[in-house]
């Protein structure tokens, strides 16, 4: 009996260090930066692993909000933010609006070639940016030269690229979640009087609510977080704050203070936004890798 | 109603998404393949039909030994292999582990499972500075513990060199396990637990049960997630871009490579050439992913 509680107690010690081992690999990197953001440019700038009293501190010699108060002084962060905001709402209003009508298509119309574009859909989602990006950035050029309608550069440039990538995964999510509400409950709008679209937007819209927040939210969020075309397609006017970022560091000063805490802001709505939505995105996520 | 009928009526709902997939992935692939056979540069790149047409002449180039791209690309493909190799397997390793453990009931699991979730919600581009700021050879964490264990005499330059691509490995097991961790939990989650009596009954120890119920029962599932992070894994750009910079010297990967031959030097055909290649390989791996789910659904 002793012996049995003995292991018992031994095994959730045991337990309980997993546990925490695993959360502090996770959050190290977090309380790093959340220090990092308190700390002066000063005191990061003269730290030296090798002298003892000039070691990296967890805790920051002089606690300082500069660091927050200041993030458009070196970096214009807050134009970034400004142009994210633009690029990632219109992101997500535009991926909502087409990826609602192309999923109810798919979950309640019968039609030939539904496989093979919910094949095609799939698939898209494999190619890497790379694969397309030069053909793409000279699609922006051509139009500016035939057409006169500048899109690098532009928001609704970005706002139609980053739209397109949100669709995939949108379509198909949004077409599982329109799945799971009965298909009698169109069918009696339509005896009703509805049309299909009039039955989609009066009837299952209010449904399909959750569907669409975790299809807006993971399209916001992707627009928010995009890096690759963003260095290609953006420039001065529409650079997002997944760029911005990046200026902190410069050939002539490393602003590492200045970066931890705009990294903190960028985080803060992506999330904000994400924990309100968490189950649907999650379970559209998993359902992405396994079933498809 | 007629199938004809039906057909257009569906057309019409996708037709948005149909045009938007047309316009980014359709037509810029199949032209990216056209401009891989095209001798396209800065200042050809309006009058792209008269840029002469040079048949393969771009993939001897990007592939031969012989030339600096081709070193160049060729090492960049080695390096997104052998990244894979590393980071896919200790990935889905340190997930299953964090599955098993999250799987039991204890006080604080629904925070921890949120906690965990924490990297792989973190935008690459917040994650991958902080790393970048933490491998600081003078300032950073990682040189520091180091030296106080007493592991190195001085000062490792993590970032340029032979060991970047190893920071980026760390760096990027550390944001990817968690979304394996949590494939791998929906899992364990539909196991039936009449199994796992069942082959208790039958006088399974610990570990006969994972190898005989929770082994088994997880290979789909696991078939599928690594033959998708194989595929994403050519993906790869965030971290290497990031943590490394636009110019990594020898550390490039695939799409910062052809990133930095087509946007810095302007050499868009070849740049096409290397993307067409990606493009095939990937599709082959698509190939090959629908296959074993085919496969699965019949099992």
């Amino acid at each position: 009996m002793v012996r049995r509680t003995f292991w018992a107690i031994l095994g959730r010690i045991l337990f309980g260090l997993a546990v925490f081992l695993v959360l502090a690999g996770v959050l190290i990197p977090y309380l790093w930066m959340v220090s990092g953001s308190f700390k002066t440019t000063l005191e990061i700038q003269s730290a030296d692993v090798l002298k003892p009293e000039l070691s990296p501190r967890w805790f920051p010699r002089k606690f300082t909000w500069e660091n927050y108060l200041r993030v458009n002084r070196t970096v214009r962060m807050l134009d970034y933010f400004r142009n994210s905001i633009i690029i990632s709402v219109g992101t997500m209003v535009f991926s909502v609006g087409i990826s609602l009508f192309a999923a109810y298509a798919l979950s309640r119309f019968t039609f030939s070639w539904k496989r093979m574009y919910t094949l095609a859909v799939l698939s898209t989602q494999m190619f890497p940016g790379i694969s397309f990006l030069i053909p793409y950035f000279m699609m922006f050029v051509l139009i500016k030269h035939y057409l006169g309608l500048p899109m690098q550069n532009t928001y609704w440039g970005m706002i139609f690229t980053y739209t397109s990538f949100a669709l995939p995964f949108s379509i198909l999510m949004l077409r599982n979640f329109l799945d799971s509400i009965p298909r009698e409950i169109d069918e009696q709008a339509q005896i009703d009087g509805c049309t299909p679209a009039g039955a989609l937007l009066r009837v299952i819209l209010p449904l399909a609510k959750p569907g669409i927040a975790a299809v807006g939210i993971y399209s916001f969020i992707m627009a928010w977080n995009e890096v690759l075309f963003a260095t290609v397609l953006t420039g001065r006017e529409t650079k997002t704050v997944a760029l911005g970022l990046l200026e902190y560091i410069t050939a002539q000063q490393a602003r590492w203070a200045g970066m931890m805490a705009a990294c903190i802001l960028v985080s803060i709505p992506v999330l904000v936004l994400f924990s309100l939505m968490q189950r649907y995105i999650i379970e559209g996520l998993v359902a992405g890798a396994t079933k498809g | 109603m007629s199938s004809q009928a039906r057909g257009r009526r569906a057309f019409k709902f996708i037709l948005p998404a149909l045009l938007c997939m047309l316009f980014v992935h359709i037509i810029p692939i199949f032209w990216g393949a056209y401009i891989a056979f095209i001798d396209l540069d800065i200042y050809t790149i309006t009058r792209w039909m008269q840029a002469p047409f040079v048949g393969l002449r771009n993939f001897f180039t990007v592939f031969s030994p012989a030339t600096d791209v081709g070193v160049r690309y060729l090492r960049s493909i080695w390096n997104v292999v052998y990244f894979g190799l590393i980071t896919i397997p200790a990935g889905y390793f340190i997930g299953l582990l964090v599955a098993l453990l999250l799987n039991r009931k204890f006080f604080g699991r629904t925070l921890v499972r949120g906690l965990i979730l924490l990297p792989y919600i973190t935008p690459d581009s917040v994650a991958y500075n902080v790393w970048r700021f933490i491998f600081q050879a003078r300032i950073g964490i990682v040189n520091k513990y180091l030296l106080a264990l007493g592991l190195i005499e001085e000062p490792i330059i993590w970032l340029v060199g032979d060991r970047a691509i190893y920071a980026v490995m760390i760096a990027s097991v550390w944001k990817g396990w968690p979304f394996a961790c949590l494939v791998l939990l929906a899992g364990l989650q539909s196991i039936p637990q009449e199994l796992y009596e069942a082959a208790k009954i039958d006088g399974a120890s610990s570990f006969g049960l994972f190898r005989f119920v929770t082994f088994p029962m997880l290979r789909p599932v696991s078939a599928t997630l690594l033959l998708l992070s194989a595929i994403w894994n050519f993906h790869a750009f965030n971290q290497f871009y990031i943590l490394l910079g636009a110019d990594p010297g020898k550390t490039h990967v695939p799409s910062t490579f052809i990133l930095q031959e087509a946007f810095t030097n302007f050499h868009f055909g070849q740049g096409a050439a290397m993307s067409v290649f990606l493009t095939v390989v990937v599709l082959l791996m698509t190939v090959a992913i629908l296959r074993v789910r085919r496969r699965g659904e019949e099992w």
